[in-house]
């Protein structure tokens, strides 16, 4: 790729316009994340074949803390590991470990030991 | 003409010149607001800077495909290295225009050569010095990014993921933990050990995956994860944890060495495809060589127009590990 296209499209009304090009689906997207739906349990599914047999897992993960419940998307590899997307570089052996990690990552969020309910609006 | 990418611990004229845009991208208001970027609340103007970071953290919240949730359209999954190519590439094309400067190179952190130092030296290492990128904190206190109050101008963090996955609006100091869930950034036996694997990627093209990809963006070896790219943004933490990790301007030295790692890469194996490639399955989308990827503030480009950047960008030097 030349520099010379990359720049042009890169000018600060191209920005503007790209923004508001894609506006209207963000909102969506931040209004239902992940399609799980506001308030319901975080399901994860594994798939494998072995053998020729069709192997599906699925689990189901309630997390509160302070009575809150956490409803950002969580999953599962294959190897066990768990994930929570919200703190994305970094995978666990234990959901346990994980939702430490989360009191630690987000301070704002759990403030003088008690969970706060954020909806991604201005706080 | 191409630009030089230097290593900021070297080049002062780099280092200043980086500082400086930053900042003035983060004053940059251009027009789009919070509401414009799906965010709930009165709508704020965002700064060209926050564009960045917003999208950033859209591309994670985009699963690739929507029926799974392990790889999304920027990480986790093949595409990881030519998306952050192309996200680097926009952020200097911005520094050289507010900068008013074709010359100036994003510069990177060999973050490495601070992993051979022990655990206790890192946090004192030249990158974290008050004429660089300032020191850890909640807030950060020093440095070119520290929050002063009385100054509007200072570094503010002003939109943020939280613990449910979504972005929001905040009015806080710059937030670093040094060392806090992991004790040691990478080694340079870690570079070099991940320079050895010849293949691109593999099959399932997730976490689990065992070639250079994957393991260059630190989901491999599991033994030693996070490792790589994904321990720096672990071992600084703070705000380069969650999906808004953009926020902290290390974050574009850490990938700026991921794509100088990359390009080591490249010059070593110049035979080994990108891989997947354009005749992958469907459930691949948004990582194969020819597909678009995701892209909130230019139209979309291919994995394909990343893999030579030359007429962009060299390094002053390819010596990674």
């Amino acid at each position: 790729m030349k520099r010379s296209e990359l720049a042009q499209a890169a000018g600060p009304d191209a920005l503007v316009e790209r923004v508001a090009e894609l506006g209207p689906e963000l909102k969506r997207q931040d209004q239902d994340p992940h399609g799980h739906g506001h308030g319901t349990p975080m399901e994860t599914t594994r798939e494998a074949t072995y053998r020729g047999h069709h192997i599906v897992i699925r689990t189901t993960y309630q997390i509160e803390v302070d009575g809150v419940p956490i409803q950002g998307h969580m999953g599962v590899s294959d190897d066990g590991q768990v994930h929570y997307h919200a703190v994305p570089n970094i995978g666990f052996a234990s959901a346990v470990d994980m939702v430490k990690q989360l009191v630690d990552a987000f301070p704002d969020d759990f403030q003088a030991g008690t969970a706060t309910h954020s909806h991604g609006g201005r706080s | 003409m191409a630009v030089v990418r230097r290593n900021i611990l070297t080049d002062e004229t780099a280092r200043k010149s980086y500082v400086q845009g930053v900042k003035l991208l983060k004053q940059e208001h251009l027009g789009p607001t919070t509401a414009d970027l799906g965010i709930a609340g009165p709508p704020v103007e965002v700064s060209t800077y926050d564009l960045f970071v917003a999208w950033h953290h859209h591309a994670m919240d985009t699963f690739t495909p929507p029926t799974q949730g392990d790889r999304n359209a920027a990480h986790r999954g093949p595409v990881f290295l030519p998306w952050h190519r192309f996200m680097l590439i926009l952020l200097e094309l911005q520094l050289q225009r507010v900068l008013d400067d074709a010359d100036v190179g994003l510069p990177y952190w060999d973050w490495a050569a601070d992993g051979d130092l022990s655990p206790d030296d890192q946090p004192g290492s030249a990158v974290w010095a008050d004429d660089c990128m300032g020191g850890q904190g909640s807030p950060v206190t020093t440095g070119p990014f520290a929050l002063d109050n009385a100054d509007p101008t200072s570094w503010r963090v002003r939109l943020a993921a939280n613990v449910q996955g979504q972005l929001g609006g905040t009015d806080r100091g710059l937030r670093r933990a040094f060392g806090q869930s992991v004790d040691s950034l990478p080694r340079r036996p870690d570079v070099a050990a991940a320079l050895e694997l010849s293949t691109y990627d593999e099959p399932p093209w997730t976490t689990l995956s065992e070639g250079f990809r994957n393991t260059v963006e630190g989901w491999r070896p599991l033994d030693t994860a996070p490792g790589l790219h994904n321990r720096v943004h672990v071992w600084v933490g703070g705000d380069m944890l969650p999906s808004s990790s953009p926020n902290d301007p290390v974050f574009y030295l850490n990938h700026c060495n991921e794509d100088r790692i990359w390009a080591a890469w490249l010059r070593r194996y110049p035979d080994s495809p990108y891989l997947p490639d354009a005749g992958a399955p469907e459930e691949l989308r948004g990582h194969r060589i020819d597909d678009d990827m995701y892209s909130l503030l230019t139209s979309p480009i291919t994995p394909r127009q990343t893999l030579d950047p030359s007429d962009f960008y060299t390094y002053d030097t390819l010596e990674v590990s």
